[in-house]
Formats: C-alpha cells, sequence, structure tokens
C-alpha cells in the first residue's frame, strides 16, 4: 500500500456544461497534501469546496467535467488515467469521507458487507481477512464489540457511532489520502471532538487529510494548511494559525468575525453583506469585491492572482481574530509557523498594504 | 413486535375484511336489477336451458336456498358453507360446487399469470435499469417510447394479432385450448406488455431516485466497477416501489383475465368471474369474489414480508403496514 503519497493539485478547472452555456466551477485551484499533513478548504456553500474534491476523484456528476490541470498521486496524474485505473485508485489511494453517514452507508447492506466490499473489489484480501480488518478498524475507531456491531445495519447504530463507521470504511485499506467533507458537521459537539482526535490519530499515521469545512474550529485544531475559497478560486492559501490570527484577504476576514468560536473574547458579529455571486454572472475582477467593505474601482477591473503575502494585515482588517485577545503564547506560536509557512493572497490592497 | 404477533394480526384483519367483503359483495347482488331465474328466462331462447329447464333448476338448488328464503338467510346459510369451504353448486352449472369450479380454473389462471408477471419482471428491471443510468439520452427516450406504446395496447388486440401472426400465418401455434405448453404461449404473450410496460416505468423512476443518493456515490468512490454499485447498491433499493405493485398485479392476473382467457378459450377463472356476475349466480358470484379478496390480501401479506426482507429497517420496525401508510402509495394497476 503507498502510504507515503502527496497529492499535488495544479491549476484545477472544473465546468458545468449546461444548455446554453459553460458555468466554471472550480478556476485555478492548487494545493498539496503531504503525507501526515491536513489541509482545510474553507468557504461558504457554493464556493466550489466539493466539486474540486468530486474532480479528484473524477466522480463529477455528468453535465460536469474537468478542463484543465492536473491531480497527481504520488507522481501520476490520475486525470490523465482511464476509467479502469482510476477505479483502482478510488477506496483504495484515496478515501472520502461524507457529511451525512445516514446518506451514505447504505441503509440495506450490513457494515460488514460495506466494509469490506472495496478491500475485495481492489484484491487486497481475501473474505476472512476482510472482515478480519473490517472488525479491527472498526475497532480502532472506538466502536465498542466491534465483531458483533459488524453483523448490524447503519441504522441500528447512534449517529455518532455510524459517522465512526463510515470514517472507518474509509480507513479500513489503508488509504494515503482521505478527503473528508465535512465530517463533523451533522454530529454533536462530544462527538466531534472524538471524530477529530481520531482522524488526528489518522494523520499521526501518515495519511494526508482534506478536510472541507465551515467550521473555523476545527480547521484551527486539526489542520496544517487551509486554502480559502470563493466563487470556484482560491482567494487566499497560508499555514492555519497565521491565517487565523491575521487574515490577509477581505473574505477571509469576513468570514472569520462572522463566526463564533468557543474561548474568543466576546465580539459583536459581523456578517458578510449579500450572498455568494451566481457562477453565471461572476463580477469581474475580484468576484468579491461587490461584497466587499474595502473595495475600491480597481477591484471590479483587474483579475487578482494569488501572490506572495508577508504582513500580519492587521491594519488592514481591525477587528479581528487577532485583536480579540487570544493568549500571549499563542501569537508566539502563529510567529513560529509564519517561518516555515508560505502565505498567498489574491489582493492587491492586501498585497500592498503587507 | 415478534413476527408470530405481527402474522397472527394480519391474519384477523383479514379475517375481518373478508367479512365486509362477503357483505358489501352481496348486498349489492341483491340490490342489482333481475336475478338469475328472470335473466335465464329472457335468454332462453339462445340458452341451451329452457324455460322450463330453468324452473327445474330454481327446484334443484331449493335444497340450499329455497326461493321464499329471505335474502339475510340466503347470506347466512351460503356464509356458514363458506367458513368450510364449501359453497355449494353454482345455479349456472348445478353439477358442480363452487370451490370445484375454483379449484379447476384457478390453477389455469394462476400458472398463465405467474409465467405472465416473472416474464415481464425480466424484462422490465433490465429495460428500467438500462433507461435510468442513460437517463435523457437517445436511449432512454427510446425505450420509454416503446414501453407507452405497451401501455397503450390492449391485451386483446395483442391477442388478436398474436393469432393473426402465429396461427393464422405462420401455423406454429393452436389458437385456443388448454392442453400443454403450445397452449399457454400466446397468452401469456398477450398478458406481459401491458406489466412489463408498468414495471419498467416504475423501475425506471424508482432507478433514478436511488442513483441520487449519497450511498451510490459513496461505493464509487470507494473504487466499485458501476455494474457492481448498480446490481448492488442502487437496485435493491430501487426494488421497493416494485414489489409494492407487484402484488396487486399478480393477484388481478391471478384471478382470472376475462378478455384473453375468453379469446384463447382457456377454461381459467376469469370467464366464470364474468358469468357469474353477468348471469347474478349468487353462490358462484360470492365465491369467486372472496377468492379473489383472499388471494388478494395473501399477496398484500406477501408483499410486505418481502418489504422486511429487502430493507431491513422495515424488519426491524416490526410491521410494515406502519411504515407502508406513511409511503406514498402508488396506484393499482387495472388488469
Amino acid at each position: 500500500m503507498s502510504s507515503a503519497s502527496s497529492l499535488e493539485v495544479e491549476d484545477l478547472r472544473t465546468e458545468f456544461v449546461l444548455r446554453d452555456r459553460v458555468l466554471r466551477v472550480v478556476d485555478d485551484v492548487s494545493f498539496t497534501v503531504e503525507p501526515g499533513q491536513a489541509l482545510a478548504i474553507v468557504g461558504e456553500s457554493g464556493s466550489g469546496k466539493s466539486v474540486a474534491m468530486r474532480s479528484v476523484m473524477r466522480l463529477l456528476p455528468k453535465t460536469g467535467r474537468v478542463a484543465g490541470g492536473q491531480a497527481r498521486l504520488g507522481g501520476t496524474d490520475l486525470l490523465g488515467l482511464s476509467e479502469r485505473q482510476m477505479r483502482k485508485v478510488r477506496g483504495r489511494d484515496i478515501g472520502m469521507v461524507f457529511q451525512n453517514a445516514m446518506e451514505a452507508l447504505n441503509p440495506t447492506l450490513t457494515l460488514e458487507r460495506q466494509l469490506t466490499e472495496h478491500l475485495l473489489w481492489h484484491g487486497i484480501c481475501d473474505r476472512a481477512e476482510a472482515k478480519r480488518r473490517a472488525v479491527e478498524t472498526l475497532g480502532d475507531v472506538g466502536i465498542p464489540e466491534p465483531e458483533k456491531r459488524i453483523r448490524t445495519y447503519p441504522f441500528q447504530l447512534s449517529g455518532g457511532m455510524r459517522q465512526r463507521a463510515m470514517i472507518a470504511m474509509a480507513m479500513v485499506t489503508q488509504p494515503s489520502v482521505l478527503i473528508a467533507d465535512e465530517p463533523t458537521t451533522a454530529v454533536d459537539v462530544t462527538v466531534q471532538r472524538q471524530l477529530l482526535d481520531l482522524l488526528a490519530r489518522l494523520k499521526a499515521r501518515g495519511t494526508g487529510v482534506i478536510m472541507i469545512t465551515h467550521d473555523l474550529g476545527v480547521a484551527r485544531y486539526f489542520c496544517d494548511d487551509a486554502i480559502v475559497m470563493y466563487a470556484g478560486r482560491v482567494v487566499e492559501h497560508s499555514p492555519i494559525r497565521p491565517l487565523l490570527a491575521h487574515p490577509a484577504h477581505p473574505y477571509t476576514s469576513g468570514l472569520f468575525s462572522s463566526t463564533l468560536e468557543v474561548g474568543a473574547r466576546q465580539r459583536a458579529l459581523r456578517p458578510i453583506p449579500g450572498s455568494p455571486p451566481d457562477l453565471a454572472h461572476r463580477p469581474p475582477g475580484c468576484a468579491f469585491h461587490p461584497r466587499c467593505d474595502r473595495a475600491e474601482e480597481r477591484c471590479g477591473q483587474e483579475d487578482q492572482p494569488l501572490l506572495p503575502w508577508s504582513g500580519n494585515g492587521s491594519d488592514l482588517v481591525p477587528g479581528t481574530v487577532a485583536e480579540t485577545g487570544r493568549p500571549t503564547d499563542e501569537r508566539t506560536d502563529d510567529r513560529a509557523d509564519e517561518r516555515t509557512g508560505r502565505r498567498e493572497v489574491a489582493c492587491w490592497k492586501a498585497v500592498q498594504h503587507g | 413486535m415478534s413476527f408470530m404477533t405481527y402474522l397472527s394480526k394480519r391474519v384477523v384483519r383479514m379475517v375481518l375484511s373478508l367479512t365486509a367483503v362477503s357483505m358489501i359483495t352481496f348486498t349489492l347482488l341483491q340490490l342489482a336489477p333481475g336475478n338469475f331465474a328472470d335473466i335465464q328466462r329472457i335468454s332462453a331462447g339462445a340458452s341451451q336451458f329452457g324455460g322450463a329447464g330453468t324452473e327445474d333448476m330454481v327446484h334443484a338448488f331449493a335444497s340450499r336456498y329455497g326461493e321464499e328464503i329471505p335474502a339475510w338467510r340466503q347470506y347466512l346459510i351460503f356464509m356458514k358453507g363458506a367458513v368450510t369451504w364449501d359453497f355449494g353448486p353454482s345455479y349456472k352449472y348445478p353439477a358442480q360446487d363452487v370451490q370445484d369450479i375454483i379449484a379447476q380454473g384457478f390453477p389455469i389462471s394462476a400458472t398463465i399469470a405467474i409465467i405472465a408477471v416473472l416474464l415481464s419482471l425480466v424484462i422490465a428491471i433490465p429495460v428500467g435499469v438500462y433507461a435510468a443510468v442513460r437517463q435523457n439520452s437517445a436511449a432512454d427516450h427510446g425505450t420509454m417510447f416503446l414501453i407507452t406504446l405497451g401501455t397503450a395496447l390492449p391485451n386483446y388486440l395483442t391477442g388478436v394479432i398474436l393469432v393473426l401472426v402465429f396461427t393464422l400465418t405462420l401455423g406454429v401455434l393452436p389458437s385456443s385450448g388448454w392442453d400443454g405448453p403450445q397452449h399457454m404461449v400466446m397468452p401469456v404473450l398477450a398478458l406481459v406488455l401491458g406489466p412489463t410496460a408498468v414495471l419498467a416505468r416504475y423501475v425506471r423512476s424508482s432507478m433514478l431516485e436511488t442513483l441520487r443518493e449519497e450511498y451510490v456515490v459513496a461505493a464509487l468512490a470507494k473504487g466499485g466497477p458501476r455494474s457492481t454499485v448498480i446490481t448492488r447498491h442502487a437496485l435493491r433499493n430501487s426494488m421497493i416501489p416494485i414489489v409494492t405493485v407487484l402484488g396487486p398485479l399478480l393477484a388481478s392476473l391471478m384471478t382470472g383475465t376475462v378478455f384473453v382467457e375468453a379469446l384463447f378459450r382457456i377454461p381459467g377463472l376469469g370467464l366464470y368471474f364474468a358469468q357469474a356476475a353477468a348471469s347474478r349466480d349468487m353462490p358462484l358470484l360470492m365465491g369467486t369474489a372472496l377468492f379473489f379478496a383472499l388471494i388478494l390480501m395473501t399477496m398484500n401479506l406477501i408483499v410486505d414480508l418481502v418489504y422486511g426482507y429487502l430493507d431491513p429497517r422495515i424488519r426491524a420496525a416490526g410491521g410494515v403496514s406502519r411504515w407502508r401508510r406513511s409511503q406514498k402509495s402508488p396506484q393499482r394497476q387495472p388488469a
């Protein structure tokens, strides 16, 4: 099993072909996930996070197509593989965890069937060994009496257990990359913590994890890097802690100041005005400028490329996490991270003001 | 709730329903204009029975139902026999007890029905799945066009076309009678078209719904071959609504298809059923109606048990009726 390959996505473009036009849903998205690292993909609904992941898995709906870019896993471009070769990658090299286990687990098949079938499809082992591994993995994810539970159907488990069973289903083949699409959104907070610890253990074993999330707390707890997506493009790319401490892009800071975080000092929630753009009518220039309170004329005229950024941003975006009284030792941590991580932002103002 | 409790509850409900069916049928029969003797007298010229013959017959069955006995007593006498599976002699066929007529006709009708429904399932499932998987393609539209055509074509017309082709033109199949497999081919083919069309439509729409489920994507994301994912993950879940239509469909075909049996001169139940209603033959009508109700209820019970097999959630709930009632009930298909 290839347990140490990194996933490198470069200039990924995905389009949906409608009756009379083509929508670009993912536009020049690039990121890398190293073994044992976790990447957060953050953004509002409809920003293209999930579509980007489905593009990498090549599981787009019929109207979708990848129009360009590469997705290399251990050097092989997945987008160039035949369907037959791609099938060998899905579930074996890249595992996927879905938001809602109730929907992602088949209600009419036992856990045993669902946890072992892909081991058999990929010819990893025989049926008896597959069952042994499935029981072991169920135990690993903290399901009590796994020998007994493996014979049950998904509806016979509690919500948290189901979610764990689904993670076990993705883990059982020991993939090198795990894509988790909001794995903790549908469960309550205590279960959330257990699931994150589980994923953290997986990460420690060398699995690269991509986590799609709305929840900045989750991203902060678990991820090393983050990309922030808006209207199909990456607007900011950064190690997670400096990103949270000093968001560079106005959209990122808007996103942060519109969410609550436990433990942060009390502050007013400030929603971002307006709603994400309809991709059929993407605003020219920076797609965020109609909602941005710092927009100038130039923002609506020039496309904003991702440019290196080294400032701390606090003068640009007052009232963000950095100023809400996070303990000083954490600020020191932020600086330590900044040494290692390269930051990029797609906003000329942020770049200019440093 | 244990399985046995569930089953016995269902049986009690069946008995109550049958009683209600018998009362309603008997009342309707009494309310219908004319009675057996009058109808026989009116059609005397054309009938094999003379006017006097009819009088004789009325006296012949007076041993069980005298002319002067009030209707409610006739009903009680009939029901008393019915609980021991003794429906008494038919008015029209006084030499035969109704239960013997059923015992003769039912196996014939049931054989045709079961073969026809199995055959239509064998055709409808792959066709429906094929159309669903290629939704909105030319193949899908083409298949659905043929299916609509199949729904529109009545089975007696199909039967006539079959006779024209296989008997009159090719001369390979007998056009009437019931004696061996060569007599089954055309009736079955005539009956297969309608159910196939209906079932294929259900399979397609049910499959389309299932294919949108996230667990299908999840199975593909595990590296499942498309065909395996469709058969193992999608088909089973798509079959649940199909089973719902299947029960009543099978029941209505099993109890006789009037047109097809008449066309091919098959001594099935359908013919007797139609005659009984037309001639106000009380024991024959009551017997066949109750038998039909019994078959329909048994089919529904089997359907519910099959649900439990297909969907473990229903099995766990210990009963289907409550779950089923909450589902959108599909329209019953007339035979």
